[in-house]
């Protein structure tokens, strides 16, 4: 084991002053007491490349965001962003990325501007930096009327664009987005896309990306799809639908198990899968095979759907379920922790302590 | 240094933006250390009447309530680390490229203004509670103000960066302050009771923090002799202990605060 990661190192040295590639990953490992969240995720991301990392709740997506951002630290591995060690040179990492985490952290109490303003100063803008993009991005942002008004009065999608304002006024080369559009509708999440993609037009900044909205991962010129702690694809979004067959044939007839059996015997070529209810097929040519299909099948069928493949389905296939599946648990499991009375007297349990 | 010292101005200027903005606080900050040393402080000295004691009661419990109010008033806005933790906006400090320790010097310096600023508040109602002032003397006073609070805000800081949810300030407070604050001597002098309690105090840093206070606020009210019986400690030992204190509590409220979670 000790070789493979030496090796890994040494690709990633070698490859360090190589400039086209802005983020390096080797290999990150890490555990917590009774979890592993990642298990050995290697990848690279391009300079100017927009880069999405997909996968369900739990999957290790916020994870490698909070490394790559030095807000937690490996337990094993390698990362480097914008050439700088995540761990040794974590300072330099900070002042090269811009960040959107997944819930909005804005201070409430001050105003658009005073939220720049103190991010600007953080960054260690001068003034006059700090007014020019000050401007600038809160007209590229359409909250320039706004600026005046105390952030509490914003709508989410508001929010959400002062953020982003704010995430890009110290110049970032990388910008990091952890799910940037959760819990907005969708005209406003279609909205915040926009802004990010006329972003890379225009500025040529490098985009990490993580959601679990599959359909909007379709524009990111890569994605790697995390799951359970690891990468199980990367490649372009065409690729990895072509990886799955062209088109996709989901019917339901009312004996799904002579079906089955029937397609086996005709089409031994295409692959065949039970999905819930569904029957789904992978062929060819979509909308030439659909008649046949239904001449070849004896029992009725009830329903019917062709589509081209989606990053949804490419994520089936390769996990082999849906990636909003265990998504309720995973939420519930959240609330319990939030709702927690007897934090109060948790110092008087030793099992507790720990968290304090 | 010049960019250090802006990033930790960004830190301490959104800490007092905090307390100002907010008047309730604010408010209450300064008003209840004079509700307690008005009616609390007349209502005791009908009991303890300057017959049996040789001095004002109202001059021995000043220094006290100041300390206490300081004191609480410090660690009190350390939480705004918790706060800052629980509605998620310690992250964007912490992805900023400011070191840890700078943005601990920021919050401690920040709480120790807040502090440093009703303590200057309460000290102006001297005058009406029968101490003798003088500017010399308001300047003396307002510098171990700032020892004593800049010890408290990184105590706060220490015992609270660790802490995920508000609530368990109040744990905090009962289990490590309430306790400071009563062998501190700020309500009765310490020199009169139980060895005991004299030895447990010796170790807590309130209580030369209150001697130094009452050393200098009395300086031109009482005797040096008649301070003494009040007081367990001279004004060199308190002031070198306070020091030595904050010293230690910085160190150890960086290295907390280095290994805790966002």
């Amino acid at each position: 084991m000790g070789t493979l990661s030496e090796k890994v190192e040494q690709i990633i040295e070698e490859s360090q002053n190589d400039t086209s590639e802005v983020i390096q990953v080797g290999n990150l490992k890490k555990r917590y007491t009774n979890i592993t969240a990642l298990n050995g995720v290697s990848f690279s991301v391009k300079r100017g490349e927009v880069f999405g990392l997909l996968g369900p709740n739990g999957a290790g997506k916020t994870t490698t965001i909070n490394i790559l951002c030095t807000l937690s630290q490996p337990s094993s591995g390698v990362a480097y962003v914008n050439g700088y060690d995540v761990v040794h040179e974590s300072a330099e990492v900070r002042n090269s990325i811009g960040l959107l985490f997944q819930e909005t952290i804005l201070d409430n109490h001050l105003t658009a501007e005073e939220n720049l303003y103190l991010h600007a100063m953080l960054y260690g803008l001068s003034r006059k930096e700090y007014f020019e993009r000050k401007k600038d991005l809160l007209k590229f942002c359409e909250l320039w009327n706004k600026r005046k008004a105390k952030v509490e009065t914003f709508s989410g999608g508001m929010k959400r664009r002062l953020e982003l304002a704010r995430a890009l006024i110290h110049h970032p080369q990388v910008l990091f987005l952890d799910e940037p559009t959760i819990g907005l509708d969708p005209q406003t999440r279609k909205k915040i896309w926009d802004y990010i993609f006329s972003l890379r037009k225009k500025k040529n900044i490098t985009i990490f990306l993580t959601t679990q909205y599959l359909s909007e991962a379709e524009n990111c010129d890569r994605v790697a799809i995390l799951d359970n702690g690891i990468i199980v694809a990367l490649d372009r979004p065409e690729n990895l639908k072509r990886m799955i067959g062209e088109d996709i044939i989901s019917f339901r007839t009312e004996n799904n198990q002579i079906a089955e059996r029937e397609f086996q015997e005709k089409f031994s070529k295409f692959p065949i899968k039970r999905v819930g209810k569904e029957l789904r097929v992978k062929v060819d040519n979509g909308d030439k095979f659909l008649p046949i299909l239904v001449k070849a099948i004896s029992p009725r069928i009830i329903s019917m759907e062709l589509r081209r493949p989606t990053l949804e389905d490419v994520f089936l296939e390769i996990t082999g379920r849906k990636i909003r599946e265990n998504n309720k648990e995973i939420n519930e499991e959240e609330e319990e922790e939030k709702f927690d009375l007897s934090s109060l007297f948790s110092i008087f349990g030793p099992s507790n302590k720990k968290n304090e | 240094m010049n960019k250090r010292i802006k990033t930790l101005y960004v830190i301490w200027y959104r800490e007092v933006l905090i307390y100002l903005r907010n008047g309730v606080k604010f408010f209450t900050s300064i008003f209840l250390p004079i509700l307690i040393l008005v009616f609390f402080g007349t209502g005791l000295k009908t009991m303890l009447p300057s017959t049996i004691l040789n001095y004002d009661f109202v001059q021995f419990f000043f220094p006290g309530v100041l300390g206490l109010s300081i004191s609480v008033m410090a660690v009190s806005s350390t939480m705004s680390i918790v706060w800052d933790r629980e509605f998620g906006f310690l992250k964007e400090i912490l992805v900023s490229p400011i070191s840890r320790s700078d943005i601990i010097l920021g919050k401690i310096l920040g709480a120790t203004t807040t502090a440093l600023i009703q303590g200057a508040l309460i000290l102006l109602i001297t005058p009406y509670l029968g101490i003798n002032f003088s500017k010399w003397l308001f300047i003396e006073t307002v510098f171990v103000i700032l020892l004593v609070s800049y010890g408290m805000a990184a105590l706060g800081v220490f015992l609270v960066s660790r802490l995920k949810r508000m609530e368990s300030f109040s744990i905090v407070s009962q289990i490590i302050i309430a306790p400071m604050a009563f062998l501190s001597g700020a309500f009765f002098p310490l020199s009169n009771t139980p060895s005991w309690m004299v030895k447990i105090a010796q170790y807590n840093p309130l209580a030369y923090g209150i001697d130094a206070l009452r050393w200098v606020t009395l300086s031109e009210s009482l005797a040096q002799e008649e301070i003494s019986l009040l007081t367990n400690h001279s004004l060199l030992v308190c002031i070198i202990v306070l020091l030595a204190f904050n010293f230690v509590i910085t160190f150890l409220s960086v290295r907390v605060f280095n290994k805790s979670i966002y």
